[in-house]
């Protein structure tokens, strides 16, 4: 089985708060299909914890809580109701791959859109995001069209696995794209490979038809 | 040193016992322990980036949802101390960003992944954990407090530590990486049985 690790430094940055949404959301989709990265991250945040005990404590002499001020906020807590849990996300049953911290952002009614090139996409929208989101969809033993990236790349695969010249990749998987060069995944056998993918900029169509279709691929409508 | 160290895990301990009695039975005495100690920190996180007034209301609003979101701390998870942490900064975001729905990971970490998973790492539970990791801490050279700081109280991306302090992104990483290395080795020395 196959083991791809988001790099460290994402894991971190994300543990310590400071990812975009985008990358963001990718890591937390593969935190949340990963046992081992969910470690790693949990123990991240142990480091945050005790920093900021202790670092914090050399602060706190100047603004030690007074015993008013503890009996007005005591007397504040009856106020709200308890707080619920986070709605639980409602994920419609054939997405049940979708992890409660994916399916939180989904569409109202998610709906597979055909793309150029053989696969399926619906598009998410995180606020104040600059990356385009998506989850993407092939079909067993289909490839994506042959690309190129100018910018970052990161798919977590949720169902299925794909492989490309960089590995084979199953569910829960982080793959960082390849850089400037081009890559061409394709699904495994047998069922579908569902994955979201996070691009920092539109793909570049490198294929001898491809190419003519990046236009339009830059202004999103493919 | 040995008393300190003592001292340190107990009060983890103590914390996470607190919470626990919130959570069972909204214990008021319990809350007002919690919040004689760890509102103070939480203003004080708070006015890294923002002015007294505010610090002291965002820290409040931060307690009172210790309050309300007792029931999803889970002591082999996190330490009190990193869950009322994560509380603290996510109030920060929200209040940064402003946006309608939360912040990617609040939710996730703190109420969806809560005790679902048995793991290895859970054989030591994460509250006695916090006491051996702010010894382990203190003994971290200082550049590598300097960056762990600005990434978890400054909120800062690799890029960002390495522009400010004029370093090499390949210097912050690796500075972040040996840090982290030393604390979770130390940590793994600790958790064989």
């Amino acid at each position: 089985m196959s083991n791809h690790r988001a790099p460290e430094e994402m894991l971190f940055d994300y543990a310590a708060g400071t990812l975009p949404p985008g990358p963001a959301l990718a890591v937390a989709v593969h935190v949340a299909l990963d046992p081992a990265a969910r470690q790693v991250v949990d123990s991240l945040r142990a480091v945050a914890g005790a920093l900021f005990e202790d670092h914090c404590a050399a602060r706190q002499d100047e603004t030690l809580a007074s015993d008013d001020e503890i009996e007005a906020v005591l007397s504040r807590l009856d106020d709200a109701p308890a707080e619920r849990h986070l709605p639980q996300s409602y994920a419609p049953p054939e997405f049940a791959w979708a992890p409660p911290v994916l399916a939180r952002w989904l569409p109202q009614r998610p709906r597979w859109r055909r793309a150029f090139g053989g696969f399926r996409h619906i598009p998410i929208r995180l606020p104040g995001d600059a990356y385009r989101v998506s989850l993407t969809c092939l079909e067993p033993g289909r490839g994506l069209p042959q690309h190129g990236h100018v910018g970052a790349e990161f798919t977590v695969v949720m169902a299925g696995n794909f492989s490309d010249a960089t590995g084979s990749y199953g569910v829960g998987d982080f793959a960082v794209g390849p850089g400037t060069g081009d890559h061409e995944p394709i699904a495994g056998p047998g069922a579908p490979c569902i994955a979201l993918t996070v691009l920092e900029r539109p793909v570049v169509l490198t294929g001898a038809w491809g190419r003519w279709m990046n236009p339009l691929v830059r202004r999103g409508m493919l | 040193m040995g008393i300190r160290t003592t001292a340190l895990a107990l009060a983890a301990d103590r914390a996470a016992t607190l919470i626990e009695a919130i959570a069972e039975r909204r214990d008021r005495a319990a809350f007002a322990e919690i919040y004689r100690y760890y509102a103070p920190r939480v203003k004080s996180f708070l006015m890294r980036s923002a002015d007294a007034d505010i610090a002291q209301e965002v820290a409040q609003e931060a307690l009172i949802s210790v309050w309300h979101k007792a029931a999803s701390f889970d002591r082999r998870r996190a330490s009190v101390a990193t869950w009322i942490f994560a509380i603290a900064r996510n109030k920060r975001i929200d209040q940064l960003r402003r946006t309608n729905r939360p912040p990617i990971e609040v939710g996730d970490w703190i109420t969806v992944f809560a005790s679902e998973d048995a793991g290895p790492h859970t054989s030591v539970s994460a509250v006695q954990l916090h006491g051996r990791m702010k010894v382990l801490l203190q003994r971290l050279p200082d550049d590598q407090k300097t960056i762990l700081h600005k990434a978890f109280f400054e909120e800062k991306t690799h890029t960002v530590i390495a522009a400010e302090l004029g370093l090499p992104l390949g210097t912050v990483k690796s500075r972040i990486r040996l840090s982290l290395l030393r604390l979770r080795a130390a940590m793994e020395l600790d958790e064989k049985p």
